[in-house]
């Protein structure tokens, strides 16, 4: 008995952090050019022109920008890809 | 060294010196460790993740492979006396990121942005003034292949 409690416990706990959204988070840096960082917010995530520019310029004048909240695994896929393009990205809990 | 975009949607990169070739070998001496610009983003990951067992050898070999993309199209151009080098758009992502991880392992070392901010320049070491020029160089070709090539690829 007292070991399937905290299995029990556990699991509950990791089907909680599975459901709680996720913000995958584009930050500043010196290099990466503000028409790159443009252009593959358009590729990866498939927005148009404005709404890349708005979240860039988001990046560039705040330090960083949610460019996407949603399910924890599809926002690991995001920031694989943007780690790929050689953006520097992380993921946070939405809050 | 001229740098041109093509009539094929392309940029054509004509070198008149050994200078500029020797500018050209620099972009893939200057990236050093592909490894290291992957481990570096996956430090911004957290430890869950796996990261580190997961993206990162993927993440490496997609950056070497930039890198030897980049040194080989320059060593045969070198090797088979070409007048010029020809960027085509599907290629253009490769160079694009080889001459980014050259900056970004310049921006690791020297710190160039905060040397431009400072207006230190002329203050600066001869290896710094090097790195800040290289830097520009490679800022130029990113701007080029942004603006002729890259953009309109799908």
């Amino acid at each position: 008995m007292p070991k399937s409690t905290p299995t029990t416990k556990k699991k509950q706990k990791t089907k909680t952090q599975k459901d709680v959204p996720w913000s995958v988070v584009v930050l500043d840096d010196p290099v990466n050019l503000q028409g790159y960082v443009t252009m593959v917010l358009k590729r990866v995530f498939g927005y148009p022109q404005p709404r890349a520019e708005t979240l860039m310029m988001e990046v560039h004048t705040q330090g960083k920008s949610v460019v996407w909240t949603g399910a924890r695994e599809k926002a690991e896929f995001y920031v694989q890809q943007l780690h790929g393009w050689q953006l520097q990205t992380t993921m946070e809990k939405a809050s | 060294m001229k740098v041109l975009p093509t009539l094929e949607g392309g940029l054509c990169i004509i070198p008149e010196s050994e200078a500029d070739w020797m500018e050209l070998h620099l972009i893939c001496t200057d990236a050093v460790r592909p490894s290291h610009l992957a481990e570096s983003l996956a430090d911004l990951m957290d430890d869950d993740s796996d990261w580190d067992e997961f993206v990162v050898p993927d993440l490496e070999e997609s950056f070497n492979s930039q890198c030897r993309f980049v040194a080989a199209t320059i060593e045969n151009a070198r090797d088979h006396n070409e007048k010029a080098i020809f960027i085509t758009p599907p290629q253009s992502e490769k160079w694009y990121g080889a001459i980014n991880q050259a900056r970004l392992s310049l921006e690791t070392r020297y710190k160039l942005d905060a040397v431009e901010a400072d207006g230190d320049l002329e203050e600066a070491t001869p290896e710094v003034r090097s790195a800040y020029f290289r830097n520009r160089f490679y800022l130029f070709l990113q701007s080029m292949l942004l603006e002729f090539v890259m953009d309109g690829v799908e």
